[in-house]
């Protein structure tokens, strides 16, 4: 039976498919069957653990043959019985490219990246370097060749990823949510590297939440939901969704309103925000946070003997020039911007994580300079595993003040809808609850000033709305919200104001 | 001048320096040839452009050096002078290992080492692992850092609480970051044909240069003057 499936241009089938990892509760797959013909671009959508991942595992391999567990069913692609097929042998027929930049590298270096895939197939270095030559100038990437991996953007860095997997010249790619830490601009890049695939007749296979960038790039939209296929549409058909249904399905909206990001797509001259635009919106002294003198570079002006200040007027040199701004308090704050320029220096500033800048806040006219700002602030990671110490959820939130009451402790875990958890450890709960816990330790420390860095990065449109909730929340209980985001779907729900931030300059602060 | 050795010549010159330091120099002309010894990769690092770490140990080896033969003598008394002794006894005996590891470990990039390793028929199962700890280092200094902040902002400090549970706040999520990114590096790598049965190929094309010829020479030489005076001079 499986024979005839090569002969009608199947690349990929797969037939009643059933899956469950080692260790997992449930099936990750319940009987997924799906045929994808040569040259087909498809878009997998659907909620964070809905399978989406484990079928994309399916096709490249990794399920069964490196995440192992149960499976029945049949898969095969480009004739090879997947189960049959050693995981070095698919290496130059299907190339996946990985969520996270950070942990798909191999090597340090751009160029030992693009070349990995094709040393290890065992190719002549003379055609080795002719693959590296042609994809380079394909994809336009001469410009990062010869850097560290280590210092290149996010965007940057999922370049030299699609580079890398197609140096291998693979007839089928999987992008496993490939977008999820980039920002607009290189979301751009990567819609035109899927575009050039596309034109040389690979097949694609790309799950994704954000829909507006491969809407019309796919030819079928696959709805994936608690492991199985419950939705097919075409390119017309998704196209014309209403909108009710798309929420309905909570999927992320088809189009993005990008008047948020005007500045963002307009080519700013570096001269026309040399000087800071005089904004704040007007606001009184007692609705706002004032911030002043806020200067900073990560490299150090040359010294002698003691460390100088920064100054305003080191202009160019400085990566963070803020001398004043004002910022509504009590509300939610969406600080947007070009990848690199200065989001999160500013953020890390803010809280006082950076000592050499020696910016004040004030709030309610009382003045916190130095290391008082970080008793003040709290930061929100983006890789909220980092900032989880202890085993379990109530201790974590202790930590944060030895003074603080067990009741106390409880109003604030059940003011988060954590309190089922209390003495779980932090590192088992899902990715939002790790997020909330880590904001109850913020509570706890007694923070006015609650900073988040990317918090929606990768998350699907039911978990972007409920973190966007929390940070309406905290804003009603009189905190000031910051929010850095790409995710204009964020700040549709959630944001009062949004930031715009340039150069390391505050450039404008707006109303939503 | 940049002079570029095959990592195999610096292997070499690791295997030779550290054999060297464990032996002492009796004779002046002992002497002579482990300072030269010393020299030659603070040289090499020069022609690499790396002229403020070659400064710094120039420096220090210098300094360590003059303190022996000046300052330091049978009667030296006192818990400065045993601390002085201490310290330039094992800067002397031991900064040509670290600076030659230092300049090997600066200068050799991944994909060069893992292509003389291959060239040596080192078995590819040690050579990838290898080549992956030299991979995991800067990642794991970036976990770190970002841990350290993370600490920072909770105001946990060392001083004040206890160590032991300093080093498992530091240590609890820089382990659970560390085998995440591993796994789904492996992940990675695999998809691209890491672990195939063909021959893995290079692009790294390492031949011996006449540098490469004179600092083997140089080394083998070094190595034979001390092994000489230690076992066949009476």
């Amino acid at each position: 039976m499986d024979n005839t499936l090569t002969n009608n241009d199947n690349i990929i089938s797969i037939n009643k498919v059933c899956q469950q990892y080692k260790g997992a509760e449930s099936e990750s797959l319940k009987k997924v069957s799906l045929n994808i013909k040569k040259g087909e671009t498809l878009l997998l959508c659907g909620a964070s653990g809905s399978g989406k991942t484990s079928l994309i595992r399916l096709i490249n391999g990794l399920v069964p043959h490196y995440y192992k567990g149960e499976m029945t069913g049949e898969v095969t692609v480009a004739g090879k019985d997947i189960s049959k097929t050693e995981l070095y042998d698919l290496a130059g027929i299907v190339g996946t490219v990985f969520q996270n930049p950070r942990s798909q590298f191999f090597s340090v270096d751009t160029d030992g990246e693009i070349v990995f895939g094709p040393e290890n197939i065992g190719l002549e270095p003379s055609e080795i370097k002719k693959r590296k030559e042609d994809i380079v100038q394909k994809m336009n990437i001469e410009n990062l060749l010869e850097r560290s991996l280590f210092d290149l953007s996010g965007g940057e860095k999922q370049r030299i990823a699609c580079a890398s997997v197609a140096a291998l010249l693979p007839e089928i790619i999987l992008l496993d949510e490939p977008s999820s830490n980039l920002d607009i601009d290189a979301i751009e890049n990567l819609r035109d590297i899927i575009i050039g695939w596309k034109n040389e007749g690979k097949t694609i296979i790309i799950s994704e939440h954000r829909l507006w960038y491969v809407k019309d790039l796919v030819d079928r939209v696959l709805y994936v939901k608690n492991g199985h296929i419950s939705h097919e549409w075409t390119k017309e058909e998704f196209n014309n969704l209403p909108k009710e249904e798309i929420e309905y399905y909570k999927l992320r909206p088809l189009n993005i309103r990008t008047d948020y990001f005007h500045l963002l797509s307009e080519d700013k001259n570096s001269d026309s925000i040399d000087n800071n635009a005089n904004i704040g919106l007007g606001l009184e002294d007692k609705d706002s946070v004032i911030l002043r003198d806020f200067y900073f570079s990560y490299t150090n002006k040359t010294y002698v003997f003691f460390k100088k200040k920064f100054k305003e007027s080191d202009g160019s040199f400085l990566q963070l020039n803020i001398p004043e701004l004002r910022l509504p308090k009590g509300k939610v704050i969406g600080v947007i911007g070009h990848n690199g320029t200065g989001k999160s220096t500013f953020l890390r500033c803010l809280c006082g994580l950076e000592s050499n800048c020696k910016g004040t806040i004030e709030i309610d006219g009382k003045e916190y300079k130095g290391s008082q700002r970080i008793n003040l602030s709290y930061m929100v990671m983006q890789d909220v595993n980092h900032q989880l110490f202890t085993d379990s959820v109530k201790a974590e939130v202790m930590l944060s003040n030895k003074d603080l009451s067990e009741e106390i402790c409880l109003d604030i875990l059940n003011s988060l809808g954590l309190l089922d958890y209390k003495d779980q450890h932090p590192m088992a709960l899902s990715g939002g609850q790790k997020q909330r816990v880590a904001i109850a330790s913020a509570m706890a420390a007694g923070a006015n000033l609650l900073l988040f860095d990317e918090p929606t990065s990768g998350l699907d449109y039911s978990h972007m709305e409920k973190v966007g909730e929390l940070l309406k929340e905290l804003a009603s209980m009189g905190k000031t919200v910051l929010v850095s985001t790409h995710d204009s779907e964020l700040i549709e729900t959630c944001c009062d104001h949004t930031l715009f931030i340039e150069k390391g300059r505050a450039v404008s602060l707006e109303k939503v | 001048m940049k002079i570029k050795l095959d990592p195999r010549t610096k292997l070499y010159m690791i295997f030779i320096v550290s054999a060297v330091v464990m032996m002492s120099a009796t004779t002046p002309f002992l002497w002579a040839v482990r300072i030269l010894m010393t020299v030659i990769p603070i040289i090499l690092l020069m022609c690499n452009k790396r002229y403020a770490s070659a400064i710094r140990f120039l420096f220090l080896y210098a300094v360590a050096l003059v303190l022996t033969f000046t300052c330091i003598t049978e009667d030296s008394k006192g818990i400065f002078m045993a601390f002085l002794v201490g310290y330039c006894a094992i800067i002397v005996q031991f900064a040509p290992a670290m600076i030659t590891a230092w300049y090997v470990v600066k200068t050799t990039k991944i994909d060069e080492f893992v292509s003389s390793m291959q060239k040596m028929h080192v078995p590819d199962g040690i050579t990838i692992s290898l080549a992956v700890v030299m991979r995991f280092f800067p990642t794991i200094k970036e976990e770190y850092a970002a841990i350290s902040d993370a600490m920072k902002m909770r105001g946990i400090r060392f001083g004040g609480g206890n160590a032991v549970k300093m080093m498992e706040f530091r240590m609890i999520p820089l382990l659970f970051s560390c085998v995440n990114i591993g796994d789904e590096l492996s992940a990675a790598a695999v998809t691209r044909g890491l672990g195939g049965k063909v021959k893995r190929s290079s692009i790294v094309d390492l031949k011996f240069k006449v540098q490469d010829y004179l600092l083997i020479i140089a080394f083998t030489a070094v190595l034979a003057v001390f092994i000489y005076n230690k076992y066949f001079m009476k």
